[in-house]
């Protein structure tokens, strides 16, 4: 596994920072990676929508690929998906 | 490899059966086979409703593409409820259509399932008859639920005496028991009309 050190913050485990912990479509926690994946960090990354909800990118991608109107939506406020760019 | 939905519900049943707040909620979940795509729910009806003193069994079907499509459920208990069907049990229920999201859960359908009981939405019916008569006829609407709550649901709060005597009426003539009691609860207990409808 690859991990990337984005910042320094002065705690000795690595951990996504998330707004909740544990991804809302697979419910897995956002230190594993998402279903399909076997390794978490750069592999399976975490993406934060504008609505502030965050996801596993994969999970995310395929709620949003899939082919319901209803699908361009967060899962879990149903605001418009729109990926957050930092 | 395993597949998100089965991953899912294995996490979500974990979840479930160690809740207590479902316990006091009168919820249950239960598996029927060990790839987690058939599953048994129950909900209690709520009180202060038709529906109260009931219980309710469920059957839960888990799509291969869950949880990007809604799980499949219908009521196994009959019940007279205009968002219901009371020939199929099939449910008229927004989250279980397009209104589903990923983030939802079984807890939350059985959650709003028994919320449905609480609150009917007549406007948006499953079952014609029974939403007209919510509607129309509301009185004899909650003594109807009350009474298929008794008889189906297994509720001993609230029964209807007088219905009974007419379902035996109908069921002396030689007519079923259960199609008796869909005449008359659609015929708002008129004995001539249920019988008219079931010569039909
Ligand atoms: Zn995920
Ligand atoms: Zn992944
Ligand atoms: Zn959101």
């Amino acid at each position: 596994m690859k991990v990337t050190i984005k910042g320094y913050t002065g705690v000795a485990v690595w951990k996504w920072v998330a707004n909740d912990d544990t991804c809302g479509i697979c419910r897995m926690p956002f230190d594993s990676c998402c279903n399909d994946c076997k390794y978490p960090g750069d592999d399976c990354p975490l993406v934060w929508g504008q609505c502030s909800h965050c996801f596993h990118m994969h999970c995310i991608m395929k709620w949003v690929n899939g082919n319901q109107k209803s699908n361009q939506s967060c899962p879990m406020c149903r605001q418009a998906w729109k990926i957050k760019e930092k | 490899m395993v597949s998100i939905a089965t991953a899912r519900i294995k996490r979500e049943f974990k979840e479930v059966v160690t809740s207590d707040e479902l316990t006091k909620c009168k919820i249950k979940l239960e598996l029927l086979n060990d790839n987690f795509t058939e599953l048994k729910g129950e909900i209690g009806g709520p009180p202060d409703t038709p529906y109260e003193g009931g219980t309710y069994q469920l059957e839960i079907k888990i799509p291969e593409t869950y949880p990007f499509n809604p799980p499949k459920v219908r009521f196994l208990t009959k019940i007279w409820h205009p968002n219901i069907s009371s020939v199929t049990g099939a449910i008229c229920l927004d989250i279980l259509k397009d209104q589903w999201a990923a983030a939802m859960t079984l807890r939350t359908v059985l959650l709003s399932l028994q919320a449905l009981l609480a609150t009917p939405e007549p406007d948006d019916p499953q079952d014609a008859v029974v939403a007209n008569q919510y509607k129309t006829n509301n009185k004899i609407f909650v003594k109807t639920a009350r009474h298929w709550t008794n008889i189906y649901a297994g509720s001993t709060l609230a029964a209807e005496p007088e219905f009974d005597s007419k379902v035996k009426q109908l069921i002396d003539m030689g007519f079923d028991n259960h199609k008796s009691r869909v005449a008359l609860s659609s015929h708002l207990w008129n004995v001539e009309h249920a019988i008219e409808s079931l010569y039909n």
